[in-house]
């Protein structure tokens, strides 16, 4: 009991000079934010508690806004997982070193490199349309198109190979010895997979998968760069309404921001209860 | 330039907060007012200035983020006025409202004479809020003997984004927005935007626009607003006076109806100029529209636009504006700073910079008053098939509209064209 104290307690000392930093600029930036959002740091005029900025909001602005961010994360996050968890699960079965060392090469890239190389491939004169020949206007509208294709397919792209790392290495270190007895107990490959692989990976999927979709609620330059002038998503919405040349429009944006925190805070608390059920089962 | 200009507005916009509270508060602390108005050390006479002049270090505060610029200035503008006894520094500057916000702040803490900064090259905003706050000197652009090689009655210099220049800087450079196209596809190209209107709705698909509140798509929607409404003269002064609303809803109007014959039907934008240029490079659309078409040329030359692009000469003109060097009411060199101001008029000077390998910044002299040979020397710089001669290219340049007019259209576009037909 002491002893298990104590080791918590130097546990948790280890982790404060991460911690700490992460908490400083998290906690000022997130604190300015409400702040100005609040109407005590205006630009012009005198500072005043006041919740304008957030019932000026265009309420259709933000509520397509809301919709379009959700949308495209959850698009983006379901196909990451589906790809990132199946080309983890196969660099494990046929120990394929290479696949992870792909997957580990994506993950560094920046959105804004990964974005811009999307458009150049999928514009309408992009690498894709001119390979096939396309007349000009016949190609389908993936990138600023209503479906949001190039901006789903890019940010897929990215955090595959960031969930295909994180389950990766929650598998490496005891899938591969119960996988093995499972197979000496005479349990099939699909049986194997279902009863022995996906329960191991299960709170990596979520963690990954929540991180994912946070970040992507969170994340501006994709839809920037690929998606289309309206609806836009929050993050685009809070960056117009940031640098709009009227001044007094600055808290709205930070209005904007600090309502995207909310969103993707909630997708993360929602990841935590699910990630406590999944542990359960395991 | 495009960018420059670009970057220039948007630094403008965000730079400006910090001085008007600075002049709000100026405002209250000190009488501004007899700031302004004519020069008060009264210099009679050039002679008078040339001779104070020699011997003086005079500092230009400019925006640094334009390599070409600041080689300019330090390799042709500052051995030529070394010439007249003048040591020229060039004090680079994030953003021009940083050296308003220098002056303000001198002139806030009560120090009239002597100040840090002799020559700002500014325009618009900057312009504007310096003026409200009385940080420059007036009345003594006439004294500046190169001044004759100016049009008395240009609208360009006039005004600056609708506030009178009266005397309170001098001209320096002028930038024209131009819409461009590929004549292989154009064959008979439009002479005004109502044909180009027209042209879009018979060629469904081949033509769009930046969306505002991009810098070259607001622009846009400022030249259009001139169209629907007959030209500049026509619209009021500000978003808020009489015929405003007809004026801004005769636009709406005509750009909601455009919207079906746009690129994607209009479905979207865009995303700004540079996403146009794109669109333009891969055949997707016929024109594409620019704050500097000197620029043009280049991407002809680099290959990223058709051999067969060309600068669309408009009828009516286009917009334009200019962008001068302002000497501050307190600065500590300010017959130094007259004497740079007129150097920068030169023909010889203005010639040099407008050379796109120098600077090419399209000159603001009226080149009937040029002596000849340097005349033909302008008309030989850099001859182009794809953008004409400035003269050409700025013939009825129309003003800018004031400032204010800029955030209250970029919304209205919103409103009413975009998200209107949803």
């Amino acid at each position: 009991m002491n002893r298990r104290t104590a080791s918590s307690r130097r546990a948790a000392l280890l982790v404060l000079p991460a911690l700490l930093p992460t908490v400083l600029v998290l906690g000022a930036g997130l604190g300015a934010a409400v702040i100005q959002s609040l109407g005590l740091l205006p630009l012009v005029g005198k500072p005043e508690l006041s919740s304008a900025a957030y019932r000026a909001l265009v309420v259709d602005d933000v509520l397509t806004g809301l919709g379009v961010s959700v949308a495209i994360a959850a698009a983006s996050t379901s196909l990451a997982l589906l790809v990132g968890a199946t080309a983890a699960v196969l660099v494990q079965r046929s120990r394929i070193g290479g696949l992870a060392a792909v997957a580990a090469a994506v993950v560094p890239i920046p959105h804004l490199v990964g974005a811009a190389t999307v458009g150049l491939l999928l514009a309408d004169s992009g690498l894709v349309a001119r390979l096939v020949g396309a007349q000009p206007g016949t190609f389908p509208a993936l990138v600023g198109g209503p479906w949001w294709v190039a901006v789903v397919l890019e940010l897929a792209w990215k955090e595959s190979a960031f969930v295909a790392v994180v389950v990766l290495s929650s598998l490496a270190t005891t899938e591969r010895d119960l996988d093995e007895a499972a197979a000496g107990l005479g349990a099939g490959p699909w049986q194997r997979l279902r009863r022995v692989t996906l329960p191991l990976a299960a709170p990596a999927l979520v963690v990954s998968g929540t991180i994912s979709f946070a970040y992507v609620v969170g994340s501006y330059e994709v839809a920037w760069l690929l998606g289309r002038t309206y609806p836009e998503p929050l993050a685009v919405l809070a960056f117009r309404l940031f640098s709009d040349t009227d001044l007094t429009m600055r808290p709205q944006a930070l209005a904007v921001a600090v309502l995207t925190v909310a969103v993707a805070a909630g997708a993360l608390v929602a990841g935590a209860a699910l990630l406590r059920r999944v542990a359960v089962l395991r | 330039m495009r960018r420059t200009t670009t970057r220039r507005t948007r630094a403008r916009a965000l730079g400006t907060l910090a001085t008007a509270a600075a002049v709000a508060l100026s405002a209250c602390a000190a009488p501004v007012s007899n700031r302004t108005g004519t020069a008060d050390d009264g210099y009679a006479s050039w002679e008078d200035v040339a001779a104070d002049a020699r011997g003086q270090e005079v500092s230009l505060w400019m925006w640094g983020g334009d390599e070409k610029g600041n080689a300019y200035v330090d390799d042709v503008l500052a051995p030529a006025a070394a010439d007249q006894g003048v040591t020229l520094r060039r004090v680079p500057v994030a953003d021009t409202a940083d050296a308003l916000n220098r002056v303000v702040s001198e002139l806030q803490a009560g120090q009239d004479s002597d100040g840090a900064v002799d020559l700002v090259w500014v325009n618009g905003e900057n312009f504007r809020t310096g003026q409200q706050a009385g940080a420059w000197e007036c009345g003594w652009t006439d004294l500046l003997p190169n001044s004759a090689y100016l049009d008395p009655t240009d609208p360009l210099l006039a005004e600056d984004f609708g506030t009178p220049v009266e005397g309170c800087e001098s001209p320096w450079h002028k930038a024209q927005f131009a819409l461009a196209y590929d004549a292989a596809d154009v064959q008979h190209p439009p002479t005004s935007l109502t044909e180009l209107f027209d042209w879009a709705r018979a060629h469904p698909g081949r033509f769009t626009y930046p969306a505002p509140p991009d810098f070259t798509g607001s622009a846009f929607l400022r030249q259009s607003l001139y169209e629907v409404t007959g030209g500049p003269e026509q619209v009021p002064a500000g978003p808020d006076d009489d015929g405003a609303a007809g004026a801004t809803s005769a636009l709406w109007a005509e750009l909601a109806d455009l919207e079906p014959s746009l690129w994607r039907g209009g479905d979207t934008y865009p995303r700004d100029a540079a996403a146009l240029d794109d669109l333009f490079a891969g055949d997707q659309v016929d024109f594409t529209m620019t704050y500097g078409p000197a620029t043009l040329d280049a991407r002809v030359a680099d290959g990223t636009f058709p051999e067969t692009t060309r600068v669309l000469t408009l009828d009516d003109g286009t917009l334009g504006n200019a962008s001068f060097l302002a000497i501050p009411a307190n600065a500590a060199h300010q017959a130094g700073a007259m004497v740079v101001a007129d150097l920068a008029l030169a023909p010889e000077q203005q010639l040099a910079k407008a050379d796109p390998a120098v600077w090419g910044q399209y000159p603001v002299l009226e080149l009937d008053r040029v002596p000849d040979d340097l005349a033909e020397q302008f008309a030989d710089l850099a001859p182009s098939t794809v953008v004409p001669p400035f003269d050409e290219l700025s013939r009825g340049a129309d003003p800018e509209l004031s400032a204010d007019w800029v955030a209250p259209l970029e919304r209205g576009w919103r409103d009413n064209v975009l998200t209107g037909q949803r």
